[in-house]
């Protein structure tokens, strides 16, 4: 009796409130979700499955949002058509869980590399030299995922061609031409433009800490390794680097903080706010790949978006583009299921599986037959390509050795936070965690 | 009278509310709509069922509440028994070497689980114990013991030792005594345990997150913890699997209270 | 007599096991691996002598987390306390609806820390927060609450402190109706004022009560690890980690498992010591109550 009367105050306190407050009433429109869904699950009952084979696989991966879904939808048919089970999952914290699992090898069976196929996770890895997917691979991508013994362990769904995001209809309300954006001086001018006309210049989602680390791996080689009569290549890699060089890229993404360029809430707000604020002409630029395109045109498929080469540190080099490995996935080498593993990454090589997956990905697709619906971006990377854009590797995925980033995740937080002495904590953080993760191997 | 104590009614309502806050917000959240961008101190006119049926299935909802099911009733039967075992000769045998292993037994329930973090990952790695069932349970088990022997032994100092000496006399061997004469008088502070460790076995996410690492092992606050973070932009499917997980454990609450409230207040006052 | 009680030892022989397996040999073991610089996943690793403990006495995030984990312990502590004991002594008239305060102020007691952190986002986030919300709806400029360091350990620990203060004011409850009216009437003949009375019979009587609770949530505070991870994951920067939260965070995500157990066994001793204390100081008070 006691408790029911509690439950029923209980209920009525949050209906008074509620009825203080007026009801919010349905948007429309919602059920659009709702319809997708069911739909796709219309039509997979059309067709025959195929008989389960009691083998369940897992699928672990480091991305998010649409292409989370578009994995997902894949692996249910080719369950459908094997009757191998596929169970998808992406953590929030993949670098972190997959790192503690590679410490008690046990690895999922099929899992994504993000970059570090031929490094990080080299030795968890399976060769796929032998797959009939791996002589389509394009060669744009082809080098960097070959280690030195000339094995390849991974299926690209996708080939990255990044540089920097940007909402072309914020740009022009600006008076800012894309074209024209060679150097940092250039682009911080057009940042001014920008926050003059009253939106965001740079949006940075940096709850999620990746998205910081992002923007530092994009600057950082326009200033230490894209001109070749001033590179630090060499010293980076054999560890001579002297790290008082990293003193203008701190002190660039300083001046855009003090100058107000960033969002208010840049420390507070996650990718997707970046995604939506970047689809709704709230801000100008993003530091995220195409990716960030494909997610934005979720919340708003008007928006008019671009991608642009980074620009340069100054007028002796040029604006670059950045490619590598995207979204990869390989087999783990000690995988009980390794021939259902196989066959799971020969299916999502199929140009119509992988076309979806590269076109979820808003990249062009990592295989030759392939055709990637890259949409809006199309003629910004027929563009490039036609034009031979300067294109360069990940920054910290051949520089910096594993962890590293971490640690330029937390520097650039430090320095959007405004810290004091951010700057110069920057460089003593970054040299110090370089020299013990060198010491490390 | 009355006119004297208004005043304490208007308090009581400022205290139910602002304690309500947290769970008013989540059941407004849960229930809307993703594209309704209303304030969240508007609940909706409607329910938006598809929340939940996302949350059910891209979070997997119900697996991890039979995980989290299985996880805690073995980690609380565990807790209960070698708690209930081990307190009974440190209340009851008060050697030197007893209050030693009593003052260490009670100091470590003081430190955070944590702080041995990096070696016991490492150990569980070595005995092939991550991502198991009993590979959590002896963790929370053994974390979770020195709050059991505490309330253990607190309850059977405060029994009367004339029976126990009766059935000695009664040619009764020290074990048989436990069995017959002190298991009977335990229900009570058997079920402040079960609450207390259950309840804390339920909701752990610090040991979870890292020593169950696949998938097919989480429990719900890892379910819910991931999918908040897989599905960013929608925010309300996340917050019904928030909802989801809490609800179990908040009606048991609800129905049960008296047993939880006295479970909490016996743990605490000697 | 003794060697009859004695042989009732085997009982606990089970619960050292455990010890021994899972705290005491993972301890002995981390003082192992603070000695190297192990990545805590590679097979190498070397050992590197005092460089990590060296590291750490001089590294200002440790004394960051080690100053948000005393916020987070202490200020939860009087927190909770002082408003837990006004709680309790508010439900110790006999108004009605005690009931229902008791419910809604317990509740979240049970509700996981992983949870109520999620939940106090949907209230502190800067755009569609509910906080932000009142300010804008007030005509105040809205505010980015936890891109503030210190603002955001603040918030968690209030945060910590509403969720938990419910059992501070059960215990308090039942502290109460243990004292037996008859103090009070007996102080109400002599003429002792309300705060007297409060000071002279509620306080002292109360020590039990006050010990349990300190002591509890004192643990609860120090250990706080679920809304870090749910609100700020120790961020902006390592403005708000917590030792707990920093072990796991050197560890997996820095990968320096080896300076991770460095600050495990830091924090182990450190708050071994700080328990101690407390501990020791409620047991002289009741002894000399």
């Amino acid at each position: 009796m006691k408790q029911k009367k509690v439950l029923a105050l209980l209920l009525a306190a949050a209906m008074t409130v509620g009825i203080l407050n007026g009801c919010s009433k349905r948007p429309e429109g919602s059920n659009t979700t709702d319809s997708k869904t069911e739909e796709s699950g219309e039509t997979k009952d059309d067709s025959e499955a195929a008989e389960s084979t009691g083998v369940t696989l897992e699928f672990q991966h480091n991305m998010t949002g649409v292409i989370t879904d578009a994995i997902e939808d894949a692996c249910k048919d080719f369950t459908k058509e094997t009757g191998i089970g596929v169970e998808v999952s992406a953590p929030g914290t993949y670098g972190e869980m997959i790192k503690a699992r590679m410490a008690s090898n046990d690895m999922p069976d099929v899992f994504s590399t993000h970059g570090w196929s031929t490094s990080l996770y080299v030795e968890y890895l399976e060769p796929i030299n032998d797959q009939p997917f791996a002589d389509k691979i394009v060669d744009s991508i082809r080098d960097m995922l070959t280690d030195a013994d000339g094995n390849m362990y991974v299926l690209p769904a996708d080939a990255d061609l990044s540089g920097m995001t940007f909402n072309k209809t914020v740009l022009e309300d600006a008076g800012v031409k894309v074209e024209e954006l060679k150097t940092w001086d250039d682009f911080t001018e057009a940042c001014k433009k920008v926050k003059d006309s009253g939106k965001t210049p740079i949006h940075v989602g940096g709850k999620d800490s990746w998205t910081i680390g992002t923007m530092l791996d994009l600057i950082a080689p326009t200033f230490l390794t894209n001109n070749e009569e001033t590179s630090e290549a060499e010293a980076l890699l054999d560890g001579s680097f002297d790290w008082n060089k990293w003193e203008p890229i701190s002190e660039m993404v300083k001046d855009w903080y003090e100058s107000g360029y960033f969002n208010v809430d840049c420390l507070t707000a996650d990718y997707i706010t970046s995604c939506k604020a970047l689809a709704q002409d709230e801000a100008a630029f993003t530091f995220y790949t195409g990716k960030a395109v494909a997610e934005a045109q979720q919340t708003n498929p008007e928006a008019d978006l671009g991608i642009m080469p980074i620009p340069a540190a100054d007028e002796n080099s040029e604006p670059c583009l950045i490619g590598g490995e995207d979204l990869a996935v390989g087999v783990w080498k000690d995988s009980p299921h390794k021939d259902e593993a196989m066959q799971l990454l020969n299916y999502l090589a199929r140009p119509e599986v992988c076309s979806k997956l590269a076109t979820a990905c808003g990249m062009p697709a990592g295989l030759t037959d392939v055709e990637s619906e890259t949409g809006i971006l199309k003629p910004y990377y027929e563009k490039y390509m036609s034009e031979g854009v300067y294109t360069i590797p990940y920054f910290d995925r051949v520089y910096l050795p594993s962890g590293l980033y971490d640690v330029m995740c937390t520097t650039g937080t430090s320095i959007l936070a405004g810290e004091k002495n951010a700057v110069k904590d920057s460089i003593a953080d970054m040299k110090q965690a370089y020299e013990e993760k060198l010491a490390q191997h | 009278m009355k006119k004297k104590n208004w005043w304490l009614y208007l308090l009581g309502l400022v205290i139910i509310v602002v304690h309500f806050i947290p769970i008013y917000i989540l059941l407004g959240v849960a229930a809307k709509s993703s594209m309704d961008i209303t304030s969240k101190w508007i609940l909706p006119g409607y329910v938006e069922w598809n929340n939940f049926k996302e949350a059910l299935n891209g979070g997997n909802m119900l697996l991890a509440l039979k995980n989290t099911a299985i996880i805690t009733v073995f980690s609380v039967f565990f807790v209960t028994v070698i708690g209930a075992f081990s307190a009974y000769p440190l209340a009851r045998n008060r050697s030197r070497l007893n209050t030693v292993v009593k003052s260490f037994i009670l100091g470590i329930m003081m430190i955070p689980g944590l702080s041995v973090l990096v070696p016991l990952y490492s150990t569980m790695v070595k005995i092939h114990g991550i991502s198991t069932y009993w590979g959590i349970i002896v963790v929370l088990v053994t974390f979770n013991l020195p709050m059991s022997i505490f309330l253990f032994s607190n309850f059977i100092a405060g029994i009367p030792v004339a029976l126990e000496e009766a059935a000695f006399i009664d040619g009764c061997n020290p074990i048989q005594t436990f069995f017959k004469i002190i298991l009977p008088q335990l229900k009570p502070v058997v079920a402040s345990v079960v609450i207390l460790t259950g309840v804390g076995c339920w909701n752990d996410y610090q040991f979870s997150l890292y020593f169950l690492q696949s998938p097919q092992y989480r429990t719900i606050p890892l379910a819910v913890a991931s999918y908040f973070s897989q599905t960013a932009n929608n925010m309300n499917a996340a917050a019904a699997s928030a909802l989801l997980g809490v609800l179990p454990v908040l009606l048991l609450f609800i129905f049960l209270q008296k047993y939880f409230i006295k479970g909490m207040v016996d743990s605490a006052i000697k | 007599m003794i060697r009859r009680k004695w042989i009732t030892n085997i009982f606990y022989i089970p619960a050292i096991l455990l010890f021994l397996f899972f705290v005491i040999y993972p301890f002995i073991e981390g003082i192992r691996i603070s000695f190297t610089n192990w990545n805590g996943y590679s097979q190498q690793y070397k050992y590197i002598g005092m460089a990590n403990y060296l590291k750490m006495f001089q590294d200002e995030n440790i004394l960051t987390a080690l100053k948000n984990t005393l916020i987070y312990g202490v200020g939860s502590t009087i927190i909770q306390n002082v408003l837990g004991l006004s709680y309790a002594i508010l439900l110790n008239t006999k108004m009605k609806g005690r009931t229902l305060i008791r419910t809604v102020v317990y509740a979240p007691v049970m509700i996981s820390g992983l949870v109520m952190g999620y939940i106090m986002y949907f209230l502190v986030q800067y755009d569609g927060g509910a906080l932000n919300d009142i300010l804008t709806a007030l005509g105040v400029a809205p505010i980015d609450w936890l891109s503030d360091g210190n603002r955001a350990v603040i918030i968690m620990t209030l945060i910590n402190s509403i969720q938990y203060v419910g059992i501070s004011m059960v215990i308090y409850l039942a502290g109460l109706q243990n004292i037996s009216s008859q103090y009070y009437e007996a102080a109400a003949i002599d003429g002792v004022s309300g705060w007297q009375q409060f000071r002279y019979i509620t306080v002292p009587l109360l020590i039990p009560a006050i010990s349990s609770s300190v002591t509890l949530n004192l643990i609860g505070g120090l250990k706080l690890f679920d809304v870090i991870q749910a609100l700020t994951k120790g961020g902006p920067g390592y403005a708000s980690h917590s030792l707990s939260t920093l072990v796991a965070n050197q560890y997996f995500q820095a990968t320096n498992a080896g300076y991770s157990a460095t600050i495990g066994l830091f924090s182990f001793v450190l708050i071994m010591i700080l328990s101690n204390i407390v501990t020791t100081y409620f047991n002289k008070k009741e002894v000399y109550m």
